[in-house]
């Protein structure tokens, strides 16, 4: 349970490799763009700060000390020239204000107590925090007290370029991110693509061996693995065709001696037996040729009179073969192997059913669909893909006695697919088998 | 006394050669037996064969190969029956292409061979000497059609391929081998039965509607296949041969 818990990929990320990519690396980059601009902001404040109220203090104390010493009468006169753009000095108890609560204010708070020294009883308290506003109280040497009203300016706002500069930021960001991605995961989806469509014994298209060395490598790996392949079925494809056809010529031979026998028993099973080797010999010949039949060249055909000629050859010969539904008009097609896949099927339904009932129609999207049906005994569903192997015989079949060799079934698929086509085998409602020959246009 | 068939049997298998020989003896005809081309050529020019079986693949020297310089020199007129290992229809194909009359697939049992022997034989004399040139042309033009008779099928004039069934062919080939003459359905049916002559049990006149469809003729127009009442079918439409300009 546990185990496989942990192989399950989580719910929550993106299944494609593509995205996973993209969100790491655009997530870290935002991340790491952020953190600067915050420095950025934070050294800009600093800076903002250090320049207002370095020197401050000493001004402050200056001040003070002058309002100190001059006489009472004076003292508002002189306030109007004290005043700078980010304090002001008034005469007496201010306003009624609360704890201070900026670090910034309190540092300055001291340094103007330390500056202005002992004797004037420095007190501090807040009036407004939106805008920033404090005031620090003074009591001079003659009693009269005195308030000084901070008024310290914001950080600077930031210039109005500032954001479109972010924006174009991302935008490049975006775009590099997913160019980076595409470099990284394109080459992976052509080697799927190409591991999909690869068909084993055509010489399928080679991969591109171009682009960075990781890929050329990867692409490289690939063409030779489907070299391999290929040559390796090519050369068993090979040798069945060579022993089936050397042996066609020891069968002439046993043919012809046979036919000198006396007529008797004897000589009607060693034809009988013939028979079938022949059958089979020519069977596998055709088998082993299946896996080309995708080199012939299509040809424009006329769909109905093509059904109706291939019927047309059975119902001459006395099979009950009939053509239920066809279909107008003409369609290029690989007419011999779709001959053979076709009759192959038709030998099958007559051979388990007796009879066969061909159809044809257009799919949905364009495609050439043909069914080849029977009302014999059907295939157990379970058993459905494996009689299209190459020699599969059902439990109980008596096509040994029916003549049958088990390849008609594998030789109409491999075809089928050869030509890049599909083939489906179903039980029918009420008895009897359906195998349908699907053909994309 | 009557003709005796005479036939030469060329085949690189010694045992195959003598096999088919005494058995086309033992069912009434004369037989020789050539081991290669030169053999052939040799036994030709000594006596005169009515037919060659000869097989596609002998070293030297194959069977196509022979078929072809058959074709182009004296003996052009001798009826070929080519052995092939290939049940394929490209075999067939090029086989008739270069000039061959049938073929039969190895392993083939010798009644199937004696058969179309036969076969061949028949339908080479049955046509009139004038007419044996359609044997091996390839494309035969008649109204909007053209008939490829090496690959049995009927082309239109946008070359898409019309499949015909082999009785649909093999009649549509004595029509053509016998234009503008009045064929009985005895005739027909004599000169159509094929490979499958002992199964073939079709009406002519089912075939003839058959063609007829497939070959577009209106039934009430009837330009390609004629009805003759009580004597049977005329194909009235002119053919054109290849080579006789457009």
């Amino acid at each position: 349970m546990n185990h496989v818990s942990s192989i399950a990929p989580k719910r929550w990320l993106p299944r494609s490799m593509a995205t996973r990519i993209y969100l790491i690396i655009f997530i870290g980059l935002m991340l790491a763009q952020g953190l600067s601009f915050a420095v950025m902001l934070h050294e800009r404040y600093q800076s903002a700060t250090a320049t207002m109220f370095d020197t401050v203090e000493h001004e402050v104390a200056t001040s003070v000390a002058m309002l100190d010493r001059l006489p009472v009468s004076e003292r508002a006169g002189a306030l109007s020239l004290l005043e700078r753009d980010n304090y002001r000095f008034v005469l007496g108890h201010g306003q009624p204000g609360a704890l201070l609560t900026s670090k910034r204010s309190w540092g300055l708070v001291h340094r103007i107590e330390k500056e202005v020294g002992p004797g004037y009883r420095v007190k501090a308290d807040s009036i407004s925090t939106q805008p920033e506003r404090y005031q620090v109280h003074f009591t001079l040497r003659d009693g009269s007290p005195l308030t000084l009203v901070v008024m310290p300016h914001g950080v600077p706002p930031v210039a109005q370029w500032l954001p479109m500069v972010l924006v174009l930021q991302l935008i490049l960001l975006l775009v590099c991110t997913w160019l980076a991605v595409r470099l990284a995961t394109r080459p992976l989806a052509q080697l799927a693509h190409a591991a999909e469509t690869m068909a084993p014994t055509a010489d399928g298209p080679r991969m591109s061996e171009e682009g960075p060395a990781e890929v050329a490598q990867a692409a490289v790996a690939f063409n030779t693995m489907q070299e391999r392949i290929a040559r390796h079925l090519k050369e068993r494809l090979h040798i069945l065709a060579s022993i089936s056809h050397d042996l066609q010529t020891p069968i002439t031979r046993m043919r012809l001696r046979a036919e000198s026998l006396d007529d008797g028993e004897e000589r009607q099973k060693i034809l009988r037996d013939l028979h079938e080797m022949e059958h089979l010999v020519r069977e596998g010949v055709a088998y082993a040729r299946s896996a080309h039949g995708g080199a012939e060249v299509p040809v424009r055909m006329d769909v109905k009179a093509f059904l109706e000629s291939l019927v047309f050859d059975y119902q001459d010969i006395g099979k009950p073969v009939t053509l239920a539904e066809s279909i107008g008009g003409a369609a290029m097609v690989r007419r011999q192997a779709l001959r053979r896949v076709l009759g192959n099927l038709i030998d099958n339904a007559l051979k388990y059913g007796g009879t066969a009932e061909v159809s044809a129609w257009r799919s949905k999207d364009g495609g050439m669909c043909m069914a080849v049906c029977d009302r014999g005994p059907g295939i157990p569903e379970d058993q459905l893909e494996q009689v299209l192997q190459p020699f599969y015989r059902l439990e109980g079949s008596r096509s040994r006695d029916t003549g049958g060799t088990g390849l008609g079934l594998a030789i109409a698929a491999q075809l089928t697919r050869a030509i890049g086509g599909n083939l489906q085998l179903s039980n029918r409602e009420g008895g009897g088998l359906a195998v349908m020959v699907t053909l994309s246009e | 006394m009557d003709h005796v068939d005479n036939i030469l049997v060329v085949d690189d298998d010694r045992e195959i050669r003598t096999g088919v020989m005494e058995y086309l003896r033992k069912n009434g005809l004369r037989a020789s037996a050539a081991v290669d081309g030169r053999d052939m050529f040799a036994q030709l020019d000594t006596s005169a064969f009515d037919l060659v079986v000869l097989d596609i693949m002998m070293p030297g020297d194959d069977g196509l190969v022979l078929c072809r310089t058959l074709r182009s020199g004296k003996h052009r007129a001798l009826p070929v029956l080519l052995l092939t290992a290939r049940d394929d229809e490209t075999d067939r194909i090029i086989g008739l292409e270069m000039g061959a009359d049938d073929y039969v697939v190895k392993p083939f049992s010798p009644r199937e061979l004696l058969a179309r022997i036969k076969a061949v034989i028949r339908r080479t004399r049955m046509l009139p000497p004038n007419l044996r040139i359609t044997e091996t042309t390839d494309v035969l033009s008649f109204g909007r059609w053209r008939l490829d008779t090496t690959a049995r099928h009927l082309l239109d004039e946008e070359g898409t391929i019309v499949p015909l069934s082999g009785a649909e062919f093999r009649l549509l080939r004595v029509f053509l081998d016998h234009p503008q003459r009045v064929l009985s359905r005895d005739q027909l049916l004599n000169l159509t039965q094929g490979r499958d002559a002992e199964l073939f049990d079709r009406s002519i006149d089912l075939l003839v509607s058959r063609l007829r469809t497939r070959l577009e003729d209106n039934a009430k127009e009837q330009s390609y296949i004629k009805t003759v009442r009580s004597e049977g079918y005329v194909f009235s439409m002119p053919i054109t041969l290849p080579g006789d300009g457009a």
